[in-house]
């Protein structure tokens, strides 16, 4: 019987199947970025994703388009494990293009509210709003996905999202403590 | 959905405050109060920005590692290293 919308089957003792109210997302477990485990299973997933790169870059690639590939490599890594529950994470996974695209769109359409509010100020947009929205809108383009989002929610992602930097921070700095402490190892035979 | 500008209360404001003070790491939080939520949230977006470009660099050095030496040996080093830790 369907009595709603159910994506899930009620029967699955989902919290209690009537309260959808209550379903909805809980705040991303931001603790769970320290984790040992996230960290060790996430550099396991880059090394196999520089492998992919050094096997499938061509010759004539510059130092300069590789590394961009490792940066793009390491960030949907770091989107995948944080298993598309935050939206910078689904941002990064439909695809970098869609954001230069959707940054080209909104640049044309300035918000209108400003151009009619200050009648002579058409050099000088950033005299009308004030400072806290001006802010709350560079956070947003710093964020992935997170451009028009409200600023309470924006402050969530942005709290994942760091804590997620910073364990990208830490695997990516191990694993070139590592590779480059092997390097050495390997360049004076024994 | 164009020229919906919500106004930020005062509430929304504290909350904000104590989010961000959350967010930073401990060396950056100013002791007390006197920092503004507009402060913070410039101290939020140039962490941002720092940690942006620290995977940089990190991508640069780690492809430069990567092209200088034979994966195969790197990768029993790493993941012996990785199950010693």
């Amino acid at each position: 019987m369907a009595i709603s919308n159910a994506e899930g089957d009620p029967a699955t003792g989902n919290e209690g199947g009537g309260e959808r109210k209550r379903k909805r997302r809980a705040d991303p477990p931001v603790a769970k970025w320290r984790t040992e485990g996230e960290q060790k299973t996430y550099s396991s997933k880059l090394i196999e994703a520089i492998r992919r790169v050094r096997r499938s870059s061509a010759a004539a690639a510059t130092d300069h388009s590789r590394s961009r590939a490792v940066r793009a490599a390491a960030d949907r890594a770091l989107a995948v494990a944080g298993r598309g529950r935050t939206r910078w994470s689904r941002a990064i996974l439909s695809g970098r293009k869609l954001k230069l695209w959707v940054r080209a769109r909104a640049c044309r359409r300035k918000p209108l509210g400003s151009i009619t509010a200050a009648s002579s100020s058409h050099t000088t947009p950033k005299s009308k709003p004030p400072t806290l929205e001006r802010k709350a809108r560079v956070l947003g383009r710093l964020v992935p996905g997170c451009r028009k989002l409200p600023l309470l929610t924006l402050l969530e992602e942005a709290s994942d999202y760091i804590a997620a930097l910073e364990m990208q921070v830490r695997a990516m700095s191990a694993i070139a403590e590592i590779l480059s402490a092997a390097g050495a190892a390997t360049a004076e035979p024994m | 959905m164009s020229g919906r500008r919500s106004r930020i209360s005062e509430e929304e404001i504290k909350e904000l405050i104590s989010k961000l003070r959350f967010l930073l790491p401990e060396t950056s939080r100013q002791g007390g109060s006197r920092a503004s939520a507009a402060k913070l949230l410039q101290e939020t977006c140039n962490y941002i920005e720092s940690l942006h470009r620290d995977v940089d660099d990190l991508s640069d050095r780690l492809t430069e590692l990567m092209a200088t030496m034979d994966i195969s040996s790197a990768q029993a080093e790493i993941v012996r290293s990785l199950l010693r830790s």
